[in-house]
């Protein structure tokens, strides 16, 4: 009795919850209005094909034939059966784990820094840590600074000092491809995040400051966790976004300097396999289901992420 | 400070050491002081410590308050008679608790007066902006800030050097960073190629700057109408919307590119420059940083304006959008940069249509031979985006400030 009461008054709470929804949304019908273009195409070209992707996942599908559905199949052959994946999962983990949060805490740190410089060396020096990643393809400089012969800049210099006697195939040769991709990643990690940084630096209120003085924080580490962290949340989360991000779509660079396919797939990330799948065997079905794999992991790291930094600071 | 949008007020100050002057308090466009009776320099400063602009200024309650509010809607109030306290709205209980009550002035004046000393008052008052820091602290993130900054920069450097090299000096052991004898012959060299080509290359170039601008103004459009009512009307599905744009984000570029090619040539817009046009319309990052920018914008302003009678769209127009241009130029900013980036390899395929990007990126393929002339087009196609972003950066960090994720 107690519970039929208690659950019939919830039913009368959730409708009268859904008509006032309805009423708000008669109410402001011209705010649909004015979503609706940009809903229409974000739904076409982003949510669209992610479902789509879902969906193709199980089947087998090549563009020529209608697709097929083959259920699980493609997750099964993809862990099990496609040891090019695993070392592609390996290299994307390796590469995300190591220039995911180094890159980020990279970003903070100088975003930090540059923050305590006079506004005019401010300009300058985000412009000179942005650069690397505003323009898509800088990095292929790295081409002509890690060339395989005597004329490669680091192979030069290592032989004028006598490191080595030979040059080395640096972005040839399976054994020293990761670190150089590593290196190169984190050179373009001061990314987007990287600008909300500095700009969340500018934007705290700078009487917490002076209230954290009068209150003893005494050098710009307690500063730093006490005060200014706690209050950049949002950007953090931000940056740990935009991080995620470029950490697992990593797939030019690797393209581009070290080969596609790579020497002993050394270089192969899970893009560069789809990409493979994708666009170069047209196996549709199974580029989906490395696309959704991704999706899901990606989702997963945000939350964890949001989930770290809600404790930051406290 | 500028003479317009500044109001004053002449009254006595008091500060916590008892000291009173009489002189008049002048808030302005970025920050407010406090100037003495017939000296130039100010006594006391305070420059506004949000990025957000200056909304609107009165001289409210009694006659020696000056209330200044911000585009934020948080309100700092200057109160001569009560010491000079400084209330800012956005701190909590903010009616009670000033947050600026005793200001380094004060402090320095105490201290000369103890020594029996009369103190010259210098334009700044406020030299070292953090008090508590230590000298070699500061000393080593300078020295670190020099060394990573040649270290990002030498990449750069190193593209520009290269592109300056005649021929010769490519096969030099051990090669120089920069040439001993610069030269532009490359950059000539590269205008020769690309005249040469079956396409010419003003058509490559007029792809782009078609591409990019279409791209960038649909987007400015479309996607700031669907940011401003996102952040400013609650409506049944917004939050949602946004809560999916933001995971969007994430899912950039290759990951989507098999099902949008799908969805593309389903839409017969495969190689077609609707193919890179359309898809730049809906891109999630402008639509996120437009609306945490209008979320910042007073809900007064969009009330006061229905109230007279504007519409939905009026309001946007007319009220809104003058009012977010700095988000504005963000927008375009990134759109261009990614439209610019695009080499759109995978959904164009007939050469007359392709862009610059991709044309410079056929030259790169060229080998050995074209070495100094690849260095000149990656010399051109690194530096637009970074002029762009160099000559926009105040307004772009300005966005920025606002873009968190609220979770």
């Amino acid at each position: 009795m107690q519970t039929q009461s208690f659950g019939s008054r919830y039913l009368t709470m959730r409708r009268e919850k859904m008509q006032h929804g309805i009423q708000l949304a008669k109410r402001n019908k011209v705010c649909y209005l004015f979503l609706a273009p940009y809903a229409i195409l974000f739904f076409t070209f982003f949510i669209l094909p992610i479902a789509t992707s879902i969906f193709y996942s199980f089947t087998y599908y090549n563009i020529l034939e209608p697709a097929r559905f083959i259920g699980f199949q493609n997750y099964i052959n993809l862990i099990l059966q496609d040891e090019v994946f695993l070392t592609s999962v390996k290299n994307t983990f390796v590469i995300a784990v190591i220039t995911g949060p180094v890159g980020y805490i990279l970003s903070f740190l100088f975003a930090w820094f540059i923050n305590e410089l006079p506004k005019w060396l401010r300009a300058i020096a985000v412009v000179v840590f942005y650069a690397p990643s505003i323009s898509a393809n800088a990095y292929t400089v790295f081409s002509i600074i890690f060339r395989g012969d005597a004329y490669g800049w680091f192979n030069a210099i290592l032989m004028e000092f006598g490191l080595i006697d030979a040059p080395k195939l640096w972005l040839l040769d399976p054994t020293y491809m990761m670190t150089i991709l590593i290196i190169i990643i984190l050179w373009m990690s001061m990314g987007t995040g990287f600008l909300s940084f500095v700009a969340g630096f500018q934007g705290i209120d700078k009487s917490m400051y002076e209230a954290g003085y009068v209150d003893g924080v005494r050098n710009r580490w307690q500063e730093l966790y006490h005060i200014t962290l706690p209050s950049m949340k949002p950007m953090l989360l931000f940056g740990a976004v935009m991080s995620i991000t470029s950490a697992f779509n990593v797939s030019d660079v690797p393209r581009i300097l070290c080969g596609y396919p790579s020497t002993d797939y050394a270089a192969r990330t899970v893009v560069t396999h789809l990409f493979d799948y994708g666009f170069s065997r047209f196996e549709m079905g199974y580029a989906s289901a490395i696309a959704t794999i991704l999706f899901l992991v990606m989702i997963l790291c945000k939350k964890a992420i949001a989930g770290l930094l809600g404790r930051v600071g406290t | 400070m500028s003479e317009q949008n500044t109001v004053k007020s002449i009254g006595t100050m008091k500060t916590i050491s008892g000291r009173k002057y009489r002189g008049t308090l002048v808030a302005g466009e970025t920050g407010a002081a406090f100037y003495e009776k017939g000296k130039d320099a100010p006594l006391v400063e305070w420059k506004y410590t949000r990025l957000h602009r200056l909304d609107n200024i009165r001289r409210g309650g009694t006659s020696s308050q000056v209330t200044v509010i911000l585009k934020d809607d948080s309100r700092y109030i200057f109160d001569l008679d009560y010491g000079l306290k400084v209330y800012n709205q956005m701190d909590k209980n903010w009616a009670d608790k000033p947050v600026t009550t005793k200001t380094r002035g004060d402090e320095l004046h105490r201290l000369a007066e103890l020594r029996g000393e009369k103190i010259q008052v210098k334009k700044h008052l406020i030299t070292r902006r953090h008090p508590n820091r230590s000298i070699a602290g500061d000393i080593g993130i300078y020295l670190l800030l020099i060394l990573m900054g040649l270290a990002m920069a030498f990449p750069l450097i190193f593209q520009i050097g290269a592109s300056l090299k005649p021929l010769d000096e490519f096969f030099r052991f051990p090669p120089p960073v920069w040439p001993a004898h610069p030269t532009t012959d490359n950059f000539a060299d590269l205008f020769v190629t690309m005249g040469q080509s079956w396409v010419p290359f003003s058509r490559y170039l007029v792809n782009t700057i078609f591409i990019t601008f279409a791209g960038t103004f649909g987007h400015l459009i479309i996607a700031s109408m669907a940011a401003f009512v996102l952040a400013k009307y609650q409506f049944p599905g917004g939050r949602a919307f946004f809560a999916v744009v933001t995971t969007c984000l994430m899912f950039s570029g290759y990951v989507t590119g098999i099902p949008n090619y799908l969805i593309m040539s389903r839409l017969g817009m495969i190689d077609t420059y609707w193919a890179l046009i359309l898809p730049a319309f809906a891109a999630p990052i402008g639509l996120f940083l437009m609306k945490q920018f209008m979320e910042g914008l007073p809900t007064a302003l969009i009330e006061a304006a229905t109230i007279d009678g504007a519409s939905t769209f009026g309001v946007f127009w007319h009220i809104v959008m003058p009012n977010v241009k700095p988000a504005w130029l963000t927008m375009i900013i990134f759109s261009v940069q990614s439209l610019w980036n695009n080499s759109a390899a995978t959904v164009i395929y007939s050469e007359a249509k392709k862009t610059l990007v991709y044309a410079l990126g056929q030259i790169q393929a060229g080998g050995i031979a074209r070495t100094g002339q690849v260095a000149a087009a990656q010399v051109i196609i690194t530096a637009v985006p970074i002029i762009i972003f160099t000559l926009s950066e105040s307004r772009i960090l300005e966005t920025m400030a606002s873009s968190g994720i609220k979770d």
